[in-house]
């Protein structure tokens, strides 16, 4: 930029403040450049409100793009009356639908973890019997192993023992 | 948004509909005998996979079929399994692959209790028998091609 138009633009005021102070020390000191700021400041003064107003001319894409805006925000405008209903039954209806999911997900996996953790077990409904339980892991048996306390205490007659269930 | 709400109602009724899903319970019993020689010939000899997994756990060495049922059990339902003469299986299907055995000897209740049939896997009471041998009773839940009693 040469110094007439730094000038220019320091009396128009559109340097920032760093270029600003520089030209404004310049055209103090500067007689041939306060001679220049003082007539281009008599010049900006003269033509001040003295420009002719004038239009653009306007493209038929922009006429257009501004009749589509409008129409949009009209539709807009309209809208809301039906779907604020609907808005509010959403914002009901989310948070209850989110905990009904949240509740299904808690009770399932109580459900199958339930379903996991149950011991089998077992009784012995008769007091001349004993029961046992094991699991084999290898063999994927368990067994409950039933046993006659007379024949455990007389294991010699474990032939006439009562605990046979006719296997012949 | 649509979409999870339909997720949700869709949720809701499975779950409200979880306990009707529940199917039946096709259970076999096996009643075999286990000796330690060849007394039993006439029977016919458990099949292999079985008898070596009792012979992995037992001492008896060879393992006999003698009575063999098989039924559909439906949810919260009983029923029973005449394995012998003498013996009666009330069989209850809780639901969730879960039972309750009532074993019933000479007409009373020797011993009850809940199991998790778990697949492959057997569930076995047991106990002594005359001569040093010993009755088995399998339990154990099987393909529904197989629910008609044999």
């Amino acid at each position: 930029m040469n110094q007439e138009l730094k000038v220019q633009a320091w009396v128009d005021g559109e340097l920032d403040a760093d270029q600003a102070e520089r030209v404004g020390e310049w055209v103090a000191n500067d007689a041939a450049a306060g001679a220049l700021a003082a007539e281009l400041r008599g010049v900006k003064a003269a033509m001040a409100g003295a420009e002719l107003a004038r239009k653009a001319p306007v493209s038929p894409e922009f006429y257009w793009s501004q009749v589509q805006r409008q129409i949009q925000a009209e539709a807009a405008l309209a809208r809301p009356k039906t779907s604020r209903w609907m808005a509010r039954w959403r914002r009901f209806f989310m948070p209850v639908a989110g905990l009904a999911v949240a509740c299904c997900v808690v009770l399932l996996s109580v459900e199958l973890s339930a379903g996991v953790s149950r011991p089998d077990v077992v009784s012995s409904s008769n007091e001349g019997m004993d029961t046992m339980m094991f699991h084999d892991q290898s063999s994927g048996l368990t067994v409950v192993w039933l046993q006659d306390k007379s024949a455990q205490s007389d294991a010699s007659s474990a032939s006439d023992n009562d605990n046979s269930i006719d296997t012949d | 948004m649509r979409f999870f709400l339909r997720f949700a109602v869709v949720c809701l009724t499975c779950f409200a509909a979880w306990p009707a899903l529940a199917s039946d319970l096709k259970l076999e019993a096996r009643l075999i005998w286990g000796v330690n020689d060849s007394q039993a010939a006439q029977h016919k000899p458990v099949a292999p996979d079985l008898a070596s997994k009792l012979q992995r756990v037992f001492k008896w060495s060879n393992y006999y079929d003698i009575t063999n049922q098989i039924h559909s059990i439906p949810v919260n339902e009983s029923r029973d399994f005449r394995m012998s003469e003498r013996c009666v299986l009330k069989i209850k299907n809780l639901g969730d692959s879960r039972i309750e055995v009532n074993c019933i000897g000479k007409g009373k209740e020797v011993s009850r209790g809940t199991h998790t049939l778990a697949p492959s896997q057997w569930v076995i009471l047991a106990g002594n028998d005359k001569n040093n041998t010993a009755w088995f009773i399998g339990l154990r839940e099987v393909d529904a091609g197989l629910a008609d009693s044999k």
